[in-house]
């Protein structure tokens, strides 16, 4: 049997272990960003943690969606839908967190009067997430989360390299500016392999490996930036 | 024009003004912080909060402010802090 056909008889495997690796990767994110954060109240930090916290909560509904709703028939279709709308509305909702950790000094003046998870900012992206997730439900399509994430990062990128530049730092595109160009070519990549080449399997199987690879990275990188000795 | 200070680096200031076993009066402290008095009072009493600095009184019941070990592991993090910071365009 060759690697290809492995792929692809085991391919609800591949994505039950590429999901239960990003759960853990975000979870590791969290608690390293948020130790950071109690040091230093630092709104970005707070916007960032918040960013893997929702990217957390959509792989575990993605989880249950595709493992446990095995378990739970008749009710599975149900189960497994409503699971599936809210980790899109989680993932959208975590992509806007990680955009607005590269905004919020522009918007936001006191910051200590803010609340990172409710304040009337983050309730905009709230609402768009909703709408985003609902229409794509009622479509039957995933086609609005995958636009909206490569808007979104396509901007992001943008934003990234352009500080950086206007920064004068030397390696203007640095391992972070690399992986946020990269989740902008995944989604493209996502949206591409479902709509012009119906969902073809070995693509998907891909994305995954280009996801967990993100996640990766972005574990990396955080790693090496919170190396600090912690005391609570 | 130079920049306005962002808040990290004004708590670092702050820190930086009592570090050293300095054990400094209040007003000194807003002198060297550069802060208007109300805003002075917010870093403060977030200081006070986090425990990175505690507030002293004599015989006389004279307020000195003085930095603790968290304020100055606080400190020595506080590099790691802004390159997390800048890498990450927060």
């Amino acid at each position: 049997m060759d690697i290809y056909n492995f792929l692809l008889l085991n391919r609800e495997i591949l994505k039950i272990i590429s999901t239960l690796f990003i759960v853990i990767i975000c979870l590791l994110i969290v608690v390293r960003t948020n130790k950071l954060f109690k040091l230093s109240s630092h709104s970005g930090i707070r916007y960032f943690r918040n960013a893997f916290f929702f990217y957390g909560i959509a792989f575990i509904l993605r989880y249950l969606g595709t493992f446990l709703s095995t378990f739970l028939f008749p009710y599975r279709e149900i189960f497994s839908s409503i699971c599936l709308l809210l980790f899109e509305y989680f993932i959208i909702m975590a992509g806007f967190f990680l955009f607005y950790s590269l905004l919020w000094k522009r918007f936001e003046i006191n910051t200590r009067d803010y609340s990172s998870l409710f304040n009337p900012r983050i309730a905009i992206f709230y609402v768009m997430s909703f709408i985003i997730a609902i229409l794509d439900y009622l479509w039957s399509t995933y086609a609005l989360m995958y636009l909206s994430q490569i808007i979104l990062f396509a901007i992001a990128t943008f934003i990234i390299i352009f500080n950086n530049n206007l920064q004068k730092k030397e390696n203007f595109l640095n391992i972070y500016s690399f992986v946020i160009a990269l989740n902008l070519i995944m989604w493209t990549a996502n949206f591409l392999i479902a709509y012009s080449f119906n969902w073809n399997h070995l693509g998907v199987i891909a994305i995954y490996g280009l996801n967990m690879i993100i996640f990766f990275l972005f574990l990396f990188e955080v790693w090496r930036f919170t190396e600090i000795r912690q005391y609570d | 024009m130079t920049k306005k200070r962002e808040r990290l680096e004004v708590i670092r200031d702050i820190l930086s003004s009592v570090s050293g076993g300095k054990s400094i009066k209040p007003t000194r402290l807003l002198y060297a912080s550069n802060l208007s008095p109300q805003m002075f009072k917010d870093y403060v009493d977030e200081l006070i909060g986090k425990g990175f600095i505690k507030v002293n009184k004599d015989e006389q019941e004279h307020k000195t402010i003085s930095i603790t070990n968290k304020g100055i592991e606080f400190l020595q993090q506080y590099r790691a802090i802004e390159k997390f910071v800048v890498n990450f365009g927060l």
